[in-house]
């Protein structure tokens, strides 16, 4: 029987798609990912908790549960990384590094290790693969194999592409665009044809422990601090100008320039007039540049050079009908791609460094880059 | 209408115990008709401070001290906490103290007591780890997670021989015993005098009364220091307006467990032994832990090696059988419990095992149902692992 390990975070999302893995006649096993353990200041972490959720689930299953540590390499890959970014002056997305380092290289590679034939997660998105008697792609196995008298499907694709969720509103793709290829392979997402809305409907249904339980936002360990406390802790920041781009003179003072984004309007401290928005920074010079103009040049970008570009399958040969995401459940924009070059139809308000384009054709997820 | 709940089969007494409804009855009117501040001056509010001394008065009474020596807290952990800042110098705990008294030793120079493969605390291992400094000797009543009892007289014969050879020797350190007696009382002897203590810590909430109430009683020549200052309630030591309805429930609560006492450790050891009994006919390899001849009445501690007992109590809840593991989270490695650490016990057993500590909610039927339910739900465990 094809072996699953799916990821189970303590959440409906995937303890459904648990549930749903067994229906369908595979063998599953729970795993939950110790990636991140530690309090923070005024937040105490849910990890313990989150882990019995996620096991209490796997025991109303009656499937087995395993815990992977991977706290050294969360700390290494993701938030040694993302403090890096900062540093250097961009905003970088942990969650899709915490994809293509954690998720879909390390715990891919552990469960395959340890006897998986394929990985699942509770992300809402969808894998599509070209060999129809794929084992892991085309279920429902069991039913498949009663009535049809035919053995268990052995076959197993070697390559599979990423496609957007059922609901558009929840689509995670933008997080999973450097997942590649081959990694999709073994990876099911069982909830990607589904809305949050049956899904919870689904986890009640099933009596599920974790039917109710209220979703985490962004990335966990800096959820509920913010960004800015948690980078308080990993980098000395010290005070700067906030200057007038317009004029050059100092309007006030910032707690540091790693705390501001292209874009920014809150957090500058500047009293009445109209509001300003952050519109640069020098990290070298730790100084925070400032507009009223909402057109000013700097905000709005109609070409981007991407770094980094990576494809699930291969480059897009064309531009005909390929439109470009710039931030999770942002619209799809029409967009023309010249080697690192993508050109907007319509300039885009403030595209920070370090966030990622993420390219889409025909609901399929392409690939991307990181904005530089 | 009104659906009955399905029974709840409770085995965790040693965690919290529902409240007696004759404790309910006598701290009710304190919520609302006489809720005066004891402090103020009018008729009324002097009667709240009637009741708060006679409280305190009933509390001393049943543990055989007086009024003056019993602070009422916020629970065991603030009166441990109250006992070790009032003193300065070297302390000696046992290995399986509650984590309130380890932390607490924490704070001063200590010496840590081993205990035996029983969890027991040997009189002559603190007799050799009291030093000329030591000022206080803090010994668990019984451990919460064994049930075993400790020897609390034979350690105070121990601590007393020191304090008389001070005397002799002209030394002026003084040095006390403490005991956490927040687990057996309801169970065995708690009288300050027969145990010979010189500070005892209790819980209302292990003993049918209120939670966030407890009481340090301490001899008038144990010097102490206040946690809490401000009004200066309670002689100084604990300020804040006095918990009158807390004090009353308690004092009704240690009344009414002291009375049974006797009563209710032969009818919880019965069913426990039945328990045990069954349990390990069933599951020959099980392994139980604790001092098998001085234990609590209602604790059973049980390992079936190489069960998750955490993946057990998820399965025991869906039955409505409610029990602790034997061991912290099992999926967490590095908290094992210092308790099964101290007496040996091996990490296979340790992550297999329960604690079953049966009160007043078990009867023969509730507990013969419960010990069909762990006996069902371990096989299913051991033969989900097979496959």
């Amino acid at each position: 029987m094809t072996r699953i390990y799916v990821g189970m975070s303590g959440g409906v999302d995937s303890s459904l798609a648990a549930a749903l893995l067994l229906e369908r006649g595979f063998e599953v096993t729970g795993i939950y990912m110790k990636n991140w353990s530690q309090d923070l200041p005024g937040m105490k972490c849910p990890w313990a908790e989150d882990l019995a959720d996620a096991k209490r689930v796997a025991v109303q299953l009656g499937i087995d549960f395993k815990v992977f540590d991977f706290e050294k390499e969360y700390k290494h890959y993701v938030v040694d990384y993302m403090v890096e970014e900062y540093k250097a002056g961009r905003t970088p997305n942990p969650d899709i590094m915490c994809n293509q380092e954690v998720k879909f290289k390390l715990f891919l590679a552990a469960a395959l290790a340890d006897g998986a034939d394929a990985i699942a997660t509770g992300h809402y998105a969808r894998v599509r693969c070209e060999e129809s008697r794929c084992a892991i792609h085309h279920y429902p196995v069991s039913s498949r194999g009663a009535e049809d008298g035919v053995d268990d499907s052995t076959a197993q694709c070697t390559k599979a592409f990423l496609c957007v969720a059922e609901d558009h509103d929840k689509d995670q793709t933008y997080f999973l665009y450097r997942v590649t290829g081959e990694a999709l392979a073994t990876t099911l997402f069982p909830l990607g044809d589904y809305t949050k809305q049956q899904v919870r409907e689904m986890a009640t249904e099933r009596g599920l422990w974790t039917a109710d339980k209220k979703e985490s936002m962004g990335v966990c360990f800096v959820g509920s601090v913010g960004m800015r406390d948690f980078l308080g802790q990993y980098v000395k920041t010290r005070p700067g100008d906030i200057i007038d781009k317009a004029t050059g003179s100092t309007l006030g003072r910032h707690d540091g320039a790693i705390f501001y984004t292209l874009g920014q309007r809150h957090g500058l401290d500047i009293g009445g007039g109209l509001p300003y928005y952050v519109v640069g920074k020098d990290m070298a010079k730790n100084e925070v540049y400032v507009s009223t103009n909402l057109n000013d040049t700097a905000m709005w970008r109609r070409e981007l050079t991407l770094g980094q570009l990576q494809w699930i399958d291969h480059v897009p040969s064309d531009s005909a009908g390929l439109t470009v995401r710039l931030r999770h459940r942002g619209a799809l924009l029409p967009c023309i791609l010249s080697g690192t070059v993508v050109k907007l139809e319509e300039p885009e308000r403030a595209p920070t460094a370090g966030q990622s384009a993420v390219f889409y054709l025909h609901g399929n997820c392409l690939g991307g880059g990181i904005v530089a | 209408m009104n659906v009955k709940k399905p029974e709840l089969l409770y085995l965790d007494h040693a965690a919290a115990t529902p409240m007696d409804e004759h404790v309910l009855a006598a701290m009710q009117p304190f919520f609302q008709d006489e809720f005066f501040n004891p402090s103020s001056p009018y008729a009324p509010a002097v009667q709240a401070r009637r009741a708060y001394d006679d409280a305190k008065h009933r509390l001393a009474v049943a543990i055989g001290g007086k009024a003056d020596e019993v602070i009422v807290t916020a629970g065991a952990t603030e009166s441990i906490n109250l006992v070790f800042a009032g003193i300065t110098g070297h302390v000696v705990v046992s290995a399986v103290e509650h984590p309130a008294v380890l932390e607490a030793a924490r704070r001063h120079e200590h010496t840590i007591v081993p205990v035996d493969a029983k969890g027991s605390v040997l009189s002559e291992a603190v007799a050799g780890a009291i030093r000329p400094d030591t000022v206080l000797v803090s010994i668990q009543l019984a451990n919460n997670e064994l049930g075993t009892i400790q020897p609390l007289r034979e350690i105070a014969t121990v601590v007393k021989a020191e304090r008389q050879r001070r005397a002799e020797g002209g030394e002026a350190t003084p040095i006390y015993l403490h005991s956490d007696a927040s687990q057996g009382a309801g169970q065995i002897d708690i009288h300050v005098a027969r145990l010979g203590v010189d500070a005892l810590t209790l819980n209302a909430g292990k003993m049918y009364g209120p939670k966030q109430v407890g009481l340090l009683w301490a001899a008038s020549h144990v010097t102490l220091s206040p946690l809490i200052v401000g009004g200066g309630q309670e002689r100084g030591l604990r300020s804040g307006t006095e918990n009158v309805a807390g004090a009353v429930g308690f004092a009704v609560a240690l009344e009414r467990a002291s009375r049974h006492a006797a009563g209710e450790a032969r009818r919880l050891a019965q069913l426990r032994d039945t328990l045990q009994r069954e349990l390990l006919a069933a599951f020959p390899e099980a392994v139980v832990s604790g001092n098998q001849k001085k234990r609590l009445a209602g604790h059973l501690h049980i390992s079936f090696p190489g069960i998750d007992a955490e993946r057990l109590v998820f399965l025991l809840e869906a039955k409505r059988v409610l029990v602790a593991t034997g061991s912290a989270c099992a999926a967490n490695k590095n908290t094992r419990s210092h308790v099964l650490e101290a007496i040996g016990l091996s990490p296979e057993a340790a992550d297999g095992s329960l604690r079953i500590t049966l009160g007043r909610l078990s009867n023969e039927a509730t507990s013969a149902q419960a010990l069909a339910i762990i006996v069902d739900m371990v096989r299913f465990e051991q033969q989900r692992m097979k496959k």
